[in-house]
């Protein structure tokens, strides 16, 4: 897979696959998948595996395709689940980004605050899923909350680290330069925080997406983590095992999305991006020239003047 | 590498009597408009129980009928078999699978997709194989711990010094020596991470384990009270989770700070005395 992102820039997968050593590697891969696949449905077809502990891949295919397709009653859970994990993700980000925020810009703030931070670390953040079902009820809340509550530590500190680590020497020419506080916070802090910031994101939000699955193991009517717990009290293991599957891809849906919204904000980490922006930059430069402005180029007006 | 919980915050060195007062005032402060507000009755007094509640309900778990250390004992086993068993399969995975190149390349895939797999989730598909009890617990525990000793294993060993690797092998040492001898200690730092993630998940894995299937443990006792709504109680149980993941966090710092001694100027001082006292002995 690191292969693909490593050599499939612009050209696409055609180039990749043109390579022989490639594509004689992608075919041992279809080999062993395929092999491995076919003794698994074999031992199971023999009874050698007991259908009640691991069912065949033809069953589990079977499984999904009733879930999916022929009932569709997945879909309503899957929305209920990511919704609850997008929005604790979204009440925890915030209250995290914004407290990180207060313990970068003042000393004080942030000793107080740390006692408390620690402690919330050290706690199991789903051990107080029981204390939340009482607080806030069997529904969708309880969920939201716990998410927000376990999402909140990875972002506090990602945030809290990446804004103290500007580089004194920057901050000493901003400070003499007469930037404004609001002006080294926005233009200095901010963006050199982003690649932290970014990572805290995208741990966070898998962890958000277990939060909330948790939650509905403790206590649900609806929502993917009852939908499988369901199944398995049936023991039919083949549509459990097909929810897991839809929650490993809720996990790679949302971690992408933020791995994408990280590309598009944090572009200057990314060299293909940075290539990409670099160049739309200098060509929306280049179309102000040729307007007819005959400023120089990279001198703004007020240094005109 | 440098470890501090919440970063900015100077370690011991700036311990003072008047800053700890101050902390404790801030903490009494709080405590004080929580009792308040829950007193004059602002708050719901069964949802949100007062601190004075709180503290007289410890007596009742600890000491005389002292209901909590049974369940503390289970979780407990549980946490650190699971812990063990993860971690040390973890570990001898990744490096059996990151000495063989070829190995890794097709094994890559998979761990991807298992990676993306939320590992609690599995709970309830391992209680079906298992059944309830001990075993199950323990599986998944193990389960959650083995995820990131293994991918920071194999993380460690794949960004191996080549040429020390090159220097080593053309002086003729086996692959178990350029295993222990360069690849372990050179990955050591991160596997040191790893383990406490690890660690960091377990107690959280055992919990899980114990809310959807079980008859003991933390978990289960944290459920029952708030069930009957002995709120007090359950935040006391939760307060003593609280405490169980301090020392099982500070431990797994110690241990840290002893086995890759050279990653901080502590261990690197105390190991060196301990070095010195030994040569000094011979």
């Amino acid at each position: 897979m690191s292969e693909v992102t490593q050599t499939g820039g612009r050209s696409g997968i055609f180039g990749w696959m043109s390579n022989p050593v490639h594509l004689t590697r992608l075919a041992i891969h279809f080999g062993i998948f395929a092999s491995f696949m076919s003794v698994w449905e074999w031992a199971s077809r023999t009874g050698r595996l007991n259908d009640l502990i691991m069912p065949g891949p033809i069953a589990i295919a079977d499984a999904i395709w009733r879930l999916y397709f022929a009932t569709g009653e997945i879909y309503w859970h899957f929305f209920v689940t990511m919704f609850e994990a997008v929005a604790g993700f979204t009440i925890g980000g915030l209250i995290g980004l914004g407290l990180a925020i207060a313990a970068a810009l003042s000393m004080t703030f942030r000793r107080y605050i740390a006692p408390y931070a620690v402690a919330l670390n050290v706690t199991p953040g789903i051990a107080v899923t029981p204390i939340f079902i009482a607080w806030f009820g069997f529904g969708w809340n309880s969920k939201i909350a716990l998410a927000s509550l376990i999402v909140f530590f990875p972002i506090f500190v990602n945030t809290l680290s990446g804004l103290l680590r500007v580089d004194r020497d920057t901050m000493e020419l901003f400070r003499s330069l007469g930037a404004k506080k609001s002006q080294i916070f926005f233009k200095l802090m901010l963006p050199e925080a982003a690649p932290m910031i970014f990572a805290g994101f995208k741990v966070a939000i898998t962890t958000a997406l277990v939060g909330a699955i948790v939650a509905e193991f403790a206590s649900a009517t609806e929502g993917i983590g009852i939908l499988m717990q369901r199944y398995a009290h049936r023991l039919d293991i083949a549509a459990s095992i097909a929810v897991l599957f839809s929650m490993s891809l809720m996990g790679l849906i949302l971690y992408t999305l933020m791995e994408m919204t990280d590309r598009r904000l944090v572009f200057w980490q990314h060299a293909d991006r940075l290539d990409r922006v670099g160049h739309r930059r200098f060509k929306k430069l280049m179309r102000l020239r040729s307007r007819g402005t005959r400023k120089p180029l990279g001198v703004s007006r007020r240094a005109q003047d | 590498m440098e470890h501090e919980t919440i970063p900015g915050i100077g370690k011991s060195g700036t311990f003072s009597w008047g800053r700890i007062a101050k902390h404790m005032a801030i903490l009494f402060v709080l405590l004080a408009v929580w009792e308040y507000v829950t007193a004059t009755g602002i708050a719901d007094e069964l949802m949100f129980p007062q601190p004075t509640e709180i503290v007289l309900s410890v007596w009742p778990l600890y000491g005389s009928p002292g209901i909590v250390w049974y369940h503390l004992w289970v979780t407990m086993a549980t946490v650190l078999a699971g812990f063990v068993v993860g971690t040390v399969l973890g570990i001898v995975l990744a490096a059996l699978v990151g000495m063989s190149e070829s190995t890794r390349r097709y094994l890559q895939p998979y761990i991807i997709i298992l990676e993306a797999t939320p590992r609690i989730a599995m709970g309830p598909l391992v209680l079906a194989w298992l059944g309830f009890g001990f075993g199950a617990k323990l599986a998944i525990v193990t389960l959650v711990c083995f995820f990131a000793p293994f991918v920071n294993t194999l993380t460690g060993i794949l960004s191996a010094n080549e040429p020390q690797i090159e220097l080593m092998k053309s002086m003729g040492a086996s692959k178990w020596q350029i295993l222990t001898k360069a690849m372990v200690p050179d990955a050591m730092p991160l596997i040191m991470a790893g383990i406490r993630l690890a660690m960091a998940s377990a107690l959280g894995g055992a919990l899980v384990a114990e809310f959807i299937s079980s008859n003991d443990g933390m978990g289960v006792l944290m459920q029952n009270l708030t069930a009957v709504l002995n709120m007090p109680a359950a935040f006391a149980t939760l307060l003593s989770l609280t405490i169980v993941g301090f020392i099982l966090y500070r431990l797994m710092e110690m241990i840290e700070g002893t086995v890759v001694f050279w990653q901080n100027d502590d261990g690197m001082r105390r190991a060196s005395r301990r070095r010195e006292k030994y040569w000094r002995s011979l």
